[in-house]
């Protein structure tokens, strides 16, 4: 990669503080503060209307904030216009000029800024490179398909050597597979260039792949910021845990602590949890949160018979690396979990119902507050 | 569309097209080609160009051409790009307004236009001038009173595209730097060009052949006029065939060059626009400064028409050398309307109209049916030719229709046949011809209105009616008719209005009083000693408020789709 790796000397961290942006009587953003470390790859995620794409248009000058300050490094730039900011937006649409071909798109912006003819055609070139948009660029935005557009239009960004580069669910336009691969190009693009780059995306896969941190919004308020295995395995809150995968939502009661492991009383026993993100106490209502995917199937190894249940299998959905069972707790009116499980051998036949025996590790069960 | 159907369409369409649009243009290449024994022969056309006369005249009209389209780039871009981008008092009305001067035909503002701008008329009077405005410079007369006239189009064919830029285009530049006038000429202005040069192109070709405003305004040194005062020789003299061809010509080359340069309509977007439309309310300076201006282009467009208005109720000489008229009179509307001529004018206009309206929305229709629904190869073709009318002038086409007519009335079957020659010699009864004259000219509006209608409703919605068991003739007339009827009342509405106020044909085709349409009524009133002038206001104030009527009703029924009409 050393040969396609391009330094760019700006690194800067891009701070928010209590910025609120209203449309009309409408709260986009509600009193958000955030700071975004240099040369760090930081996520934007969220339900669509959370305010993610309004908070990246703020921090590229777009909108105004209706209140609150957003500084780049010391330089406050919340007046600034979005032409002085050098905060460079690739657009959901990617907005590539359909009169203009590939490499002219790309020249534009240093055309604006006056670079000296050889300097341009040596970036142009550089970058052409790094997005290995090669023998596409000399071809028009409509002869090109939605990938190329899409490495066109990041391209266009990065010649700039932008402060921040600012990317509006780049993806969202591709096919899955395309997706998939856009999303390793874009996670090495990013890594070559060392920016400081802000994305917004409502895939949580996405984030999760290629973000150092990253932030949830939800109504216009951040609900938690952090490295991706935090938000993972540790989330705030309710709609954390939901947002960023599957996950199983039990009711109980917390009884007490027990071997620093909180146990919780619920419908189907009692369930021993190894984290919660705030301070409890007994008799609290709260939910559990159980990810499919920390579902074990089995009798339990003798030693330990921590969260172990009795279960029955009651329907399978085979994806052939995988299998969703939908299990089913407890006797009475009966607690339906979803349990993934890797390299299945258990294919439930129609209406054949399995009894088996499932175990969680409490290190995998959070618990959170009603 | 059944696919035999869809042939069975075709080839009528194909053919009415052919004896409707190419034959009256074949007679006008034949006429201006071949001398009396059939010989082909050059010496006509070199003749035009060897003519001094004929040379000024043809330079005199690419001159107006070219004056009355850079005015109207100078008002219609402004206008349009203002719109598309603040909100401001007024804004949804004065849209409407700018319309208006649009199907107000030049030529009877023209009568109005020398009150206010003649030596003792009222811009005069109240600048405390007198200057000769007119007499000094007819051509300026010419060229401004055409743009006010013409603006709209450009207008409509701008403000589309712009429409159809998605913001993040704009917003893209600005983000990169690029702001102000750069980021016009370098994103913007490439963006609408598509649209600007369609929009110019029908202004240059319509102000290159406009026959009714110099007219009136008496620059008779230019082409159209030329060939108009040519016709008390039609038959013997083939010059003004071949002046008429010259004038095909050009305005075919320019609209090919045209369609060959911006060969689509307009860039097609990427995608869907993503982000919000990019309007701004307009705020200080901006709140009341746009609306001023729009109301001084409104105010300004109007004016001729205001004229007319004031001319209409002036008694005779009492309008002279003042501001506005000293005395006030209904005379000259029940004078008007007690005139033979008028009343049958307006009648007669009315049939001719609706008729070529009815004309309009069978063949229009068809022609959208054949080519948005059906799988015949050379529907291109068919729609190519439907919006062919408007590149060829008004005026060339009346022309190849006299010629036609000349040709029938000589047949002898139809010399020996009372019925025949009512229909087919237009001394005697030009109804047939002026229909179709009408019909062709207007028939690119509808045909353009039904297609985007059918291309907005899904192919899907007529499968489903189908599939139900309805027939194909159920299906059109229960599920397809009804859903683009907007679309099809709108272009019917506007083909009516511009026929009503139709001038080239209408003038050369009309030669009995009893058949003239309005505007010939006018033309001719206008000519008249004496109280004419008051007698065409009067008629032209109300033609002027049927028309604004029906634009203002086409308008609010297509909403901001008025300008898919006019793209070509």
């Amino acid at each position: 990669m050393g040969a396609l790796t391009i330094h760019f000397h700006p690194m800067i961290p891009v701070r928010l503080e209590h910025v609120t942006k209203k449309f009309g009587s409408q709260i986009a953003l509600d009193d958000v503060s955030l700071t975004i470390q240099a040369g760090e790859v930081f996520f934007l995620l969220g339900p669509s209307g959370c305010g993610k794409s309004t908070l990246l248009r703020l921090i590229a000058g777009l909108h105004q904030p209706t209140s609150g300050r957003i500084y780049f490094g010391d330089r406050d730039v919340t007046s600034i216009g979005t032409e002085h900011r050098n905060a460079v937006m690739c657009f959901q649409s990617y907005a590539l000029w359909p009169h203009m071909d590939a490499r002219q798109n790309i020249r534009f912006g240093l055309e604006i800024r006056k670079i000296d003819r050889t300097e341009a055609d040596r970036r142009v070139e550089q970058v052409i490179q790094l997005v290995q948009l090669g023998p596409f660029a000399h071809k028009k935005p409509n002869e090109m398909s939605g990938g190329q557009q899409q490495r066109v239009a990041l391209a266009r960004a990065l010649v700039v050597k932008p402060d921040c580069l600012l990317l509006d669910e780049p993806l969202s336009n591709l096919d899955a597979k395309l997706r998939l691969e856009m999303r390793t190009e874009i996670r090495r693009i990013c890594r070559a260039s060392g920016l400081t780059a802000i994305y917004v995306t409502h895939d949580q896969k996405e984030a999760l792949s290629i973000a150092d941190r990253m932030a949830v919004l939800n109504f216009g308020k951040i609900e938690q910021i952090g490295r991706p295995q935090e938000l993972y395995l540790k989330p705030r809150n309710r709609f954390v845990a939901h947002f960023m995968g599957e996950t199983n939502f039990i009711d109980g009661i917390v009884r007490g602590m027990k071997d620093s492991l909180i146990e919780v009383q619920t419908s189907v026993g009692n369930i021993l949890a190894g984290y919660c993100p705030e301070p409890i106490q007994s008799g609290d209502r709260v939910v559990v949160s159980v990810r499919p995917e920390t579902i074990r199937f089995g009798p339990a190894p003798s030693h330990s018979s921590l969260n172990a249940f009795a279960a029955s299998v009651h329907d399978t959905i085979y994806l052939g690396e995988m299998a969703q069972h939908v299990v089913s707790l407890g006797t009475g009116p009966s607690l339906e979990l979803k349990a993934f499980e890797l390299n299945p051998k258990r294919v439930a036949r129609d209406g054949a119902v399995e009894q088996t025996t499932i175990r969680i590790d409490p290190e995998d069960v959070v618990v959170l507050k009603n | 569309m059944k696919n035999t159907t869809a042939w069975i369409l075709w080839v009528v369409l194909t053919g009415l097209f052919s004896v409707t649009f190419l034959w009256p243009i074949g007679q006008i290449v034949k006429q201006g080609f071949f001398d009396a024994e059939g010989h082909l022969t050059l010496k006509y056309m070199i003749g035009v160009f060897e003519n001094p006369i004929y040379v000024e005249g043809l330079i005199n009209s690419v001159k107006i051409a070219i004056g009355t389209t850079i005015l109207v780039c100078l008002i219609g871009v402004p206008l349009a790009w203002l719109a598309n981008r603040y909100d401001f008092a007024g804004k949804s009305l004065f849209q409407a307004v700018l319309l208006v001067p649009m199907i107000l035909p030049p030529f009877v503002g023209a009568i109005g236009f020398t009150q206010m701008f003649g030596q003792y008329g009222a811009v005069n009077s109240l600048l405390g001038l007198s200057v000769d405005w007119i007499g000094s410079g007819q051509y300026l007369g010419v060229i401004v009173l055409q743009a006010l006239g013409l603006y709209p189009i450009l207008y409509l064919n701008v403000a589309a595209a712009l429409a159809n830029i998605d913001p993040a285009m704009e917003q893209a530049a600005e983000n990169l730097g690029c702001t102000g006038l750069t980021k016009f000429r370098r994103i913007t202005l490439p963006l609408i060009m598509p649209g600007l040069f369609a929009g110019g192109t029908i202004v240059f070709i319509w102000a290159f052949t406009e026959l009714g405003t110099p007219l009136i305004m008496q620059y008779n040194r230019c082409t159209p006029v030329q060939v108009f005062d040519a016709l008390k020789d039609i038959g013997k003299d083939p010059f003004p065939y071949a002046l008429v061809f010259v004038m095909l010509v050009a305005s075919v080359l320019l609209y090919a060059v045209g369609k060959l340069i911006f060969g689509r309509n307009s860039y097609a977007m990427q995608s869907k626009a993503a982000t919000a439309s990019s309007v701004v309310r307009a705020e200080g300076w901006r709140a009341w400064g746009i609306p001023l201006v729009f109301a001084a282009i409104c105010f300004v467009a109007l004016l001729p028409h205001l004229g007319v208005v004031l001319t209409s109720f002036s008694p005779a000489g009492s309008w002279y050398q003042t501001v506005i008229p000293t005395e006030l009179t209904f005379h000259h509307y029940s004078e008007a309307l007690g005139h033979d001529m008028t009343v049958s004018s307006i009648g007669n206009s009315l049939l001719f109209a609706s008729l070529s309206v009815f004309l309009n929305l069978l063949i229009g229709v068809s022609v959208a049916f054949v080519v948005v629904r059906s799988r015949v190869p050379l529907r291109g073709m068919l729609d190519a030719m439907a919006m062919l009318p408007l590149a060829v002038p008004g005026i060339v086409m009346a022309f190849g229709y006299l010629s036609i007519s000349t040709w029938a009335a000589n047949l002898p079957a139809v010399k020996e046949n009372e019925w025949l020659k009512s229909l087919f010699d237009v001394r005697t009864n030009p109804t047939l011809f002026l229909v179709v004259a009408y019909a062709v000219r207007r028939l690119p509006y509808m045909v353009r209105s039904a297609v985007a209608g059918l291309q907005q409703t899904s192919v899907t919605l007529e499968e489903a009616s189908a599939n139900l068991g309805a027939s194909g003739l159920t299906t059109v007339r229960r599920i397809t008719l009804p859903l683009i009827l907007a679309n099809l009342i709108a272009g019917a509405m506007l083909a009516f209005a511009f026929s009503m106020l139709e001038v080239s044909d209408s003038l050369m085709l009309a030669q009995r009083a009893d058949y003239f349409p309005i505007t010939k009524t006018i033309y001719e009133l206008f000519q008249m000693i004496g109280t004419g002038k008051y007698l065409a206001s009067a008629l032209g104030v109300w033609a002027m408020v049927f028309l604004a009527t029906t634009i203002l009703g086409a308008s609010l029924i297509l909403g901001r789709k008025m300008g898919a009409i006019f793209r070509v």
